[in-house]
């Protein structure tokens, strides 16, 4: 009988899992780039919860793949988060040296809807990201992908990129965080997730406070769901399935790579007499989840970048993502100097087993881009 | 259809006095993160048709057992990442042996998304032994 990867995995728990597969044994890579390669362990996310995968055996895979690095969110990968056993803490550090492995970044949230009657201040705020920063440090974690605390914006009229809006609270909540990650020498890179868009008073309100402040512990960490240029086949595979019609989801993809917005783009979907699910699409929980910012636009945020998310939804079998213009993005990155990691962080198909496959894929495509051999 | 939210593992009736008073049933989350206790709204229970009130029931984090209403009372207790919530139902005589519909539905504040709260529902058919 043939032994399925699950089962195989099933018969070897935690340790053995580790001891049984090999060292990562790529080959010195010939570089010209100073950028590195980690994954999201978030990436791994469905494998780990339906059992077939580990935490360890992600960390085995990451090497697997040839990486220097790996991305923790510390709310899903830490045993026993906020307040790890220091058992749980030498293993960490054994696996990356097993490995041979960096740890790359560590991702924060703010619940600021934290109670159900009342928002988060900006100093309780400020107390919860302590013990991220206290935590990512104690894991040898020197970059944050900090979400940026998600407060209602001051302008009302912002509010359709929340939460990436300029909001005095998030900004108090900041500037309190600051001498926290000064104390603990983690970086906070503002996660730049779609919604966001590059040009606007969010971003340059945030350059501001890193200028003015002279700050070296806060910065972005672009993530490449703002550069959507073409929505992913996946979820318009879905729709029609489930009884969009072909016409008004093209209609819809055209308004958004026209730049309409959701607001104009919902009206014109319910003139042509679109279902629910079309308007949802049509809107911020649809479509406009994305965001279609251009590359070149990214390139005055490039000296602030502590950490990049390599979003990517499907890998063509040409070496290609099908959404997001990646040879712009890193040209604009190489360009700039950026010489942290590039960490794949997959949104693709959920379904079991194909993960590692699809990140392996989008591993080999940044490497060619990069001309990494 | 194969799902993992609604463990087989501990779905069972307890007994008060001698005599079944209740069932639990273990719960996995499907959102990609731990979450603290206040950020739960609320869990619902249907099980072959029949609702659960909320103060019936009760959900237990590894230990510690909490009435719904008092959740919010915990800030440092948390659903943990891939770890099953207990929830402890309160009903007469429990349920029968065999098969029974299962449907939870779990509601979060999950802060950043345009839609709040985040409603997850689960379903599975689960046999009870004894």
């Amino acid at each position: 009988m043939e032994l399925t990867r699950k089962a195989f995995m099933q018969t070897l728990a935690g340790a053995a899992v580790t001891a049984a597969l090999p060292k990562a044994s790529m080959p010195a890579a010939a570089r010209k780039t100073k950028m590195k390669l980690s994954v999201t362990a978030y990436s791994y996310g469905s494998d780990i919860r339906e059992g077939s995968m580990t935490f360890d055996s992600v960390v085995a895979d990451v090497a697997d793949m040839g990486c220097d690095g790996i991305e923790l969110l510390g709310e899903t990968n830490v045993q026993d988060y906020p307040n790890p056993s220091s058992e749980w803490v030498a293993h960490w550090f054994s696996l990356l040296d097993q490995y041979n492995l960096k740890p790359s970044a560590y991702d924060t949230f703010v619940d600021t809807m934290f109670y159900h009657n009342r928002n988060l201040t900006s100093s309780e705020a400020a107390e919860f990201l302590e013990r991220d920063f206290k935590l990512a440090h104690r894991l040898g974690f020197r970059n944050l992908r900090q979400q940026w605390p998600p407060y209602k914006a001051d302008d009302p009229a912002d509010e359709i990129n929340a939460p990436y809006v300029m909001s005095k609270l998030a900004t108090e909540t900041i500037m309190k965080a600051l001498p926290l990650a000064e104390k603990y020498d983690v970086r906070m890179g503002i996660e730049l997730h779609s919604p966001t868009q590059l040009k606007s008073k969010f971003i340059d309100s945030i350059l501001e406070t890193i200028q003015k402040t002279g700050t070296k512990h806060l910065g972005f960490t672009p993530d490449f769901s703002s550069f959507v240029r073409r929505p992913p086949r996946n979820r318009i595979a879905e729709l029609l399935n489930q009884g969009a019609r072909q016409k008004i989801i093209d209609y819809i993809v055209s308004a958004y790579q026209n730049k309409l917005g959701p607001e104009k783009t919902v009206a014109e979907v319910k003139k042509m007499g679109g279902n629910d699910m079309e308007v949802q699409y049509a809107g911020i929980a649809g479509i406009y989840h994305f965001s279609n910012n251009d590359p070149k636009d990214l390139s005055r945020l490039v000296p602030y970048c502590f950490h990049v998310h390599a979003k990517f939804y499907e890998i063509t079998d040409d070496l290609k993502e099908y959404s997001i213009p990646y040879d712009e993005l890193l040209r604009v990155l190489e360009e700039g100097g950026y010489d942290q990691y590039l960490s794949s962080e997959y949104e693709g198909s959920r379904e079991e087993h194909t993960i590692s496959a699809a990140l392996r894929a989008h591993q080999a495509m940044m490497r060619s881009t990069l001309g990494i051999v | 259809m194969a799902q993992y939210n609604i463990l087989d593992y501990g779905f069972k009736n307890f007994t008060k006095d001698g005599k079944a008073s209740g069932f639990q049933v273990l719960v996995k989350d499907s959102y990609y993160r731990g979450i603290y206790a206040p950020l739960i709204e609320s869990f619902e229970a249907t099980v072959d048709g029949e609702s659960f009130a909320r103060d019936q029931i009760q959900c237990k984090f590894r230990d510690n057992v909490y009435s719904q209403d008092d959740l919010q009372n915990h800030p440092n207790e948390r659903w943990q990442f891939n770890e099953p919530c207990t929830l402890i139902i309160t009903k007469p005589g429990g349920l029968k042996p065999g098969f029974h519909n299962i449907e939870i539905v779990v509601r979060e504040r999950i802060s950043y998304m345009p839609v709040i709260p985040s409603v997850r529902t689960f379903k599975a058919k689960l046999a009870m032994v004894m």
